[in-house]
């Protein structure tokens, strides 16, 4: 099956200035996959390009098996965009722009509007220009999504929503999905698109980093470690600890006749397992991957390493970990 | 393919209806305030005294040196001045707002993604504009007619539609000069820049160029004149400038949608 969108060797110039220096990645038909950068990475530009927004100043790219260049207003049709930076100032009502683009790109199931509505809890007889930006990315996406394009382009999709206005929408995701429909997403932070997508791709300055399934990014992830353990001097523990392949950034502190200890693993935790077996454990606390982490160093340094022991944590996520 | 035909062309007309009404409003206001007067100051003889007693500089770059005549009263107060300045100010805006505006706004972004070629975008955004003008032109042209008897003006109704068509094709070229250069840099100033340069050069250039024969030939690059210099109220259009001013339109409608196609969108 063809791939739903080929991207090879695309670059972009704004004048002097290139933008994306020669990009390829390939979207499989029926999965979801995103595109993870910090701003000004150019995920919006190649977003652009595959919509015939902009031209691409070089390189080969096929949108449902044509070229956006060619493809015309029958192949965007197809598509169903989020434009990341969504103005929406017109002095209509929600209900009658959704029905201006229905009727340029329809048709429409009868009702679909409404439901869509519904579930994202949007009035569509306010006036755009007066909705909150939460609200207008609502209707960019009901747009996006009302006429059930066999490829959805989203821009940032989750940005101005609420929590359980997110979590809808990654269920509207699964939806599609599920119907064999296809996304590609893009975002800056990687927690919206981890529950969401199959494949991410990493994006810095104009070039893909990598690209990874999310399982992928998850085993090559930073997970946390805390524990606490008993009849254990502070030096052994370090030691023990430091000599587990994966581990570091071990911090320990005395506490009462054990330790208390902190660090970090990377990689596999059957090495850490057996380390740990023959430890008086009181607690242990290993965190679910923190892929937010491992991508924050691959745009940071390129993924030459981890940072210095553990001068920089963040804050542990509570909800996920897992308690052994 | 749909069943809806031109949406574009459309949603451009109907949603802009309040736009629209505005300045049918301020049109028929501004005849409805000059036209019933011209028996007391137009037709009258201290009028004509005042007149004279201006220099023939002033009365000529104000087209005021007929404005005895009712149409010559007519030409000069409702389709020179305050008519063409409330047409211009609203075609300009139209054109520089229908791609430019759209763009600046990021609004086009999301409309070019949709199921529709800039070609068409343009096109059915110019055909609702030339709709508006031809409108309020109907507009002007059927107060006008309704006033001819309670105001003495006595114009021939024939002229009067002549008037009108160059009336439109003027406002409409200062609208399509903002279209195109809004679609060609996608900056709603610049569009609006463009247009006003040719409704303002166009009467200064007439303005100036009347004032002597040494300076006439500015009035071959003043739009004004070509729709204007020979009084279309009181003599009938000169059907092959009315041609003109429409067609140099309708060619930078085309050049409008030929930029837009060539360049990127939003960047």
């Amino acid at each position: 099956m063809e791939p739903a969108i080929t991207v090879e060797g695309l670059r972009k110039s704004f004048g002097h200035r290139e933008v994306l220096h020669g990009i390829d990645f390939r979207v499989q038909a029926g999965t979801v996959f995103g595109v993870i950068g910090p701003n000004g990475a150019g995920k919006t530009t190649t977003m652009r390009c595959l919509l015939d927004i902009i031209r691409p100043n070089a390189g080969t790219l096929r949108v449902l098996g044509q070229d956006p260049r060619r493809g015309g207003p029958g192949l965007r049709r197809r598509i169903g965009y989020l434009p990341g930076e969504l103005a929406l100032e017109a002095r209509v009502t929600g209900r009658r722009l959704l029905e201006h683009y229905a009727a340029v790109s329809g048709p429409v199931r009868p009702g679909r509007i409404d439901e869509l509505a519904e579930r994202l809890n949007l009035d569509l007889d306010r006036h755009t220009r007066k909705l909150s930006k939460g609200n207008k990315q609502k209707l960019g996406l009901i747009q996006a999504f009302m006429h059930e394009p066999e490829l959805l382009v989203l821009d940032e999709p989750t940005s101005g929503l609420d929590p359980l206005v997110q979590q809808e929408f990654l269920t509207m995701l699964q939806e599609v999905r599920d119907r064999g429909q296809t996304v590609f997403l893009s975002s800056h932070v990687l927690s919206e698109v981890q529950q969401a997508a199959d494949e991410v791709a990493i994006l810095r300055d104009g070039r893909i980093v990598t690209i990874a399934t999310v399982d992928a990014l998850r085993e090559s992830a930073v997970r946390h470690l805390r524990l606490t353990a008993n009849g254990i001097t502070a030096d052994d523990a370090g030691a023990l600890l430091g000599r587990v392949p994966g581990v570091g950034g071990v911090e320990v502190l005395a506490k009462g006749s054990g330790v208390k200890l902190t660090a970090v693993l990377e990689g596999s935790i059957g090495p850490l397992v057996q380390a740990l077996a023959g430890l008086q454990l009181t607690d242990l606390v290993l965190e679910e991957p923190d892929l937010e982490e491992s991508v924050l160093r691959l745009y940071g340094n390129n993924g030459n390493g981890r940072r210095g022991n553990g001068s920089r944590r963040r804050e542990p996520q509570e909800e996920g970990s897992s308690h052994a | 393919m749909r069943s809806s035909t031109m949406p574009l062309f459309r949603r451009a007309f109907v949603d802009s209806w309040r736009s629209t009404l505005a300045w049918a409003a301020g049109l028929a206001g501004a005849i409805l305030l000059y036209l019933p007067l011209y028996p007391s100051i137009g037709g009258s003889v201290q009028m004509q005294e005042m007149i004279n007693a201006l220099p023939p500089e002033m009365t000529k770059a104000l087209n005021y040196d007929q404005i005895a005549s009712g149409p010559g009263y007519t030409q000069a107060t409702v389709f020179g001045l305050i008519g063409f300045l409330l047409m211009t100010i609203a075609t300009v805006s139209w054109g520089a707002a229908a791609v430019g505006g759209d763009e600046e706004s990021g609004q086009l972004e999301l409309t070019l993604a949709h199921g529709v070629t800039r070609v068409q975008l343009v096109l059915e955004r110019a055909l609702a504009m030339c709709l508006r003008v031809v409108l309020l032109a109907v507009l002007v042209f059927v107060l006008i007619l309704a006033l001819n008897d309670s105001a003495h003006l006595a114009i021939d109704s024939m002229h009067l539609f002549g008037a009108a068509v160059e009336f439109a094709g003027l406002a409409l070229l200062s609208g399509t000069a903002a279209l195109f250069v809004g679609a060609l840099s996608g900056r709603k100033s610049y569009g609006l820049g463009a247009g006003a340069a040719v409704g303002v050069l166009g009467y200064v250039f007439n303005a100036v160029g009347r004032q002597s024969p040494d300076l006439d030939w500015l009035l071959d690059f003043s739009p004004y004149h070509w729709a204007y210099g020979n009084s279309p109220v009181a003599n009938g259009a000169d059907w092959a400038s009315a041609g003109w001013l429409w067609g140099i339109s309708a060619a930078l409608v085309l050049l409008s949608s030929l930029a837009l196609q060539r360049r990127d969108v939003g960047s």
